[in-house]
């Protein structure tokens, strides 16, 4: 299946699965039983963990293609936790996918591992609370550990939520056996999982904010006021173009870091794509909520599914200044005449 | 959904002989423009050397495009935007050709070898934005047309040998009554005058009178009444490329070697990291369009968003600069100021010129809106 194919697939899934009114619901419950079933029939949830280990195979690509669509339906399920970020994590080590739904827990986590016992905090679990297992690199081992909704003998768990109601929960481990536990090989380090985390996030984005060009486009053409669809005036036509826009950078942005992550590199091209993505994300829901007025700021139209998501991403897996002070200090110390093909070969010759 | 596949989908990186002709770009200007031994310029607005064009002409880097019947080189989008971009980023002085690379549909051999100098009439003192409303107009007058009108911000019009000059010569509807004409501009009737920019130079921008100027037959672009069609489809080469969103690199870089201890600092390299973002996405965007128009397509409304963005970009990096700098833009006279100084205080003048030229960035909303869909 090409990429496109499994896109399209990928929306049909949760066109039926992940509608407003679901999202809703899973505000109020924090779990979409039936859309999580059904990624886990088709096995999109175990993108690309490869099929020896227990996943549905698949590239980085196919991976991000599932994120974008799933960012493109505001869908409330941890799927880059399950595949590009945590599959990926067990998988570099060699770890089989355990059943049952799985998390990540950040790299901002104090954790340390004594024996085989898990000790410490992870704040802002995505959808901690619901995980039966939970993934880690503590101390350059991967970690399999059983999550707070495991039978018993799991951590503790205190229940938060993001901007967008998404749970982001604190786990504390208090000498919790690990469930396996294997080295993490070379070039799987802290950094390359912010790299990941970060990537989900971008390709959750720029679903996000394609479909918010998408709704406020049609809405600019249904709502007339002074006798005509708002979208025949310039001044609204400007906030339509800053948002297809800023659509259009962040698509060409994941691309770019896709195409380098299959090349195993790929920190430049991140860095860029979530800085990218947050930038966007700012401009792309004022511009939107603009052009919607107060119709916008209500309950019942969907359009806040997608934006306040979009405010949370931001600040997830590193926001902008994170990723600017990385970029920028290392390209400031490979001096002037650097930059010029670092902006062309970005991580071929940078990092 | 994103209306705009060809933007959407990914640039492939170069391809091997793509980034053999850069390394052959890069060769050559390292020999023959070693860094520090000329003045670098801000993009399109770069100094003019009729000798350096003559050099890359030889190499067959002018009229890249253009079919070898000829003259040209028979050369995709792409492999012009690789020579344009090392070109640009380098500041070598591009001002004598400029213009006819940007016009290569209409080249003819001696362009290609760089040796004659191109300006564009379009805009006059009453049709700017709204460029369809020119009023120069060409008459017929025997077997050729005599052309009278005025107009103004022409580019380079002073040491232009033709100009290639927009024109009514219908009363049809507005775009259909629109021809273009190559006039020579050493032919009788037509005067140049100089219009001073704010910057202080005098030779870059001119009115141009044309008074009864008589134009043969073989000097007519293409058909007689296709002039605006022509110009829309030249429009999505002109806008998309290098040279609307890297003019003010060089800021950037020289900043980086001049002030090490600023580029360094928390908000220095912060900074640093954003523009490198910019710059990133702005390239592929660009190269992404190159690659469309390879593969025979008019991203006209793609361009239009590019250059919206890719200019007020450049005059973003200009503003940001100063800001961490926050000092008076003083230069003493003595020692000479840096380059550095030089660009910073030449883009500052320059910069709010960026969004105006090439289609102001309210034409260029309107345009990308009609692409929406």
């Amino acid at each position: 299946m090409s990429d496109s194919e499994l896109f399209d697939v990928a929306v049909k899934l949760f066109a039926e699965h992940s509608r407003w009114q679901d999202v809703g619901d899973a505000d109020a419950t924090g779990w979409p039983d039936n859309l999580w079933k059904a990624l886990q029939q088709t096995g999109f949830s175990d993108v690309p963990v490869p099929e020896e280990l227990g996943g549905a195979g698949g590239s980085v690509a196919d991976a991000v293609q599932l994120l974008r669509a799933a960012g493109a339906h505001a869908a409330p399920v941890p799927l880059a936790e399950a595949g590009l970020v945590g599959g990926w994590l067990l998988a570099s080590a060699g770890l089989a996918l355990p059943e049952g739904v799985r998390t990540v827990l950040s790299p901002a986590a104090t954790l340390r591992l004594d024996g085989d016992r898990l000790f410490g905090t992870a704040p802002a679990v995505a959808w901690g609370h619901r995980a039966e297992h939970v993934i880690g690199l503590v101390d350059g081992v991967v970690v399999l550990a059983p999550g707070p909704a495991t039978q018993s003998g799991g951590p503790a768990v205190s229940r938060g939520v993001n901007l967008a109601d998404e749970p982001r929960d604190t786990v504390v481990f208090d000498g919790v056996p690990v469930t396996a536990r294997a080295d993490a090989p070379d070039g799987v380090t802290e950094e390359t999982l912010w790299e990941r985390t970060a990537l989900g996030r971008a390709a959750l984005m720029a679903g996000a904010i394609s479909a918010v060009a998408a709704m406020t486009l049609r809405y600019s053409g249904e709502r007339e006021q002074f006798g005509r669809p708002i979208g025949r005036f310039q001044a609204v036509q400007a906030h339509l173009v800053t948002i297809h826009q800023q659509a259009t950078v962040v698509a060409s942005a994941v691309d770019g870091a896709v195409e380098a992550v299959e090349l195993g590199r790929g920190g430049f091209e991140i860095a860029c794509a979530k800085m990218l993505a947050d930038r966007a994300a700012r401009l792309v829901t004022a511009a939107a909520h603009q052009t919607h007025g107060a119709i916008g700021m209500t309950k019942e139209y969907p359009l806040h599914y997608l934006t306040r998501r979009l405010w949370a991403w931001r600040d997830e897996a590193g926001g902008h200044r994170r990723w600017a002070d990385r970029l920028g200090s290392a390209l400031v110390a490979s001096g002037p005449d650097a930059l010029y093909p670092a902006i062309q070969s970005g991580s071929e010759v940078v990092q | 959904m994103v209306s705009l596949p060809s933007m959407v989908t990914s640039p492939p990186s170069l391809t091997a002989p793509e980034l053999e002709l850069r390394k052959q770009v890069r060769a050559f200007l390292a020999e023959t423009l070693p860094w520090g031994t000329f003045e670098p310029g801000l993009g399109m607005g770069a100094e003019v050397n009729p000798k350096f064009s003559a050099a890359l002409a030889e190499r067959g880097w002018i009229g890249m495009a253009v079919p070898a019947r000829y003259g040209g080189h028979d050369a995709t989008a792409v492999d012009r935007f690789v020579v344009v971009e090392e070109l640009l980023r380098w500041g070598a002085p591009v001002g004598h050709h400029w213009v006819a690379e940007e016009q290569k549909q209409w080249l003819l051999p001696r362009i290609c070898r760089g040796e004659l100098c191109f300006c564009i009439g379009m805009s006059e003192p009453d049709a700017g934005s709204d460029l369809a409303s020119v009023r120069t107009r060409g008459v017929r007058d025997g077997d050729g047309w005599r052309v009278s009108g005025v107009k103004v911000w022409t580019s380079n019009a002073m040491r232009a040998d033709f100009m290639i000059a927009l024109c009514r010569t219908g009363d049809g509807e507005r775009h259909a009554g629109l021809s273009r004409f190559l006039i020579d501009m050493h032919s009788p009737g037509v005067t140049v005058k100089p219009i001073p920019f704010l910057n202080g130079s005098t030779d870059h921008f001119a009115e141009v009178v044309l008074d009864g100027v008589l134009v043969s037959d073989e000097m007519v672009i293409g058909e007689i009444g296709q002039g605006w069609a022509q110009n829309a489809d030249e429009l999505a080469f002109e806008r998309s490329g290098p040279d609307r969103w890297i003019s003010t690199f060089l800021l950037v870089q020289e900043f980086i070697r001049e002030r090490p201890d600023l580029a360094a600092s928390p908000d220095g390299s912060r900074l640093i990291g954003e523009l490198a973002a910019q710059y990133w996405v702005l390239r592929r965007l660009s190269l992404a369009v190159a690659r469309a128009i390879d593969a025979g397509g008019t991203p006209a409304a793609e361009a239009a968003l590019i250059k919206e963005m890719g200019t007020r970009f450049e005059q973003d990096v200009v503003s940001a600069l100063r800001e961490l700098l926050d000092r008076e833009l003083v230069c003493g006279l003595e020692p000479a100021p840096s380059l550095f100084e030089r660009l910073l205080r030449r883009a500052a003048l320059d910069a709010p010129s960026f969004t105006i030229r090439g289609g102001t960035t309210e034409v260029l909303r309107s345009v990308a809106a009609k692409g929406l869909s």
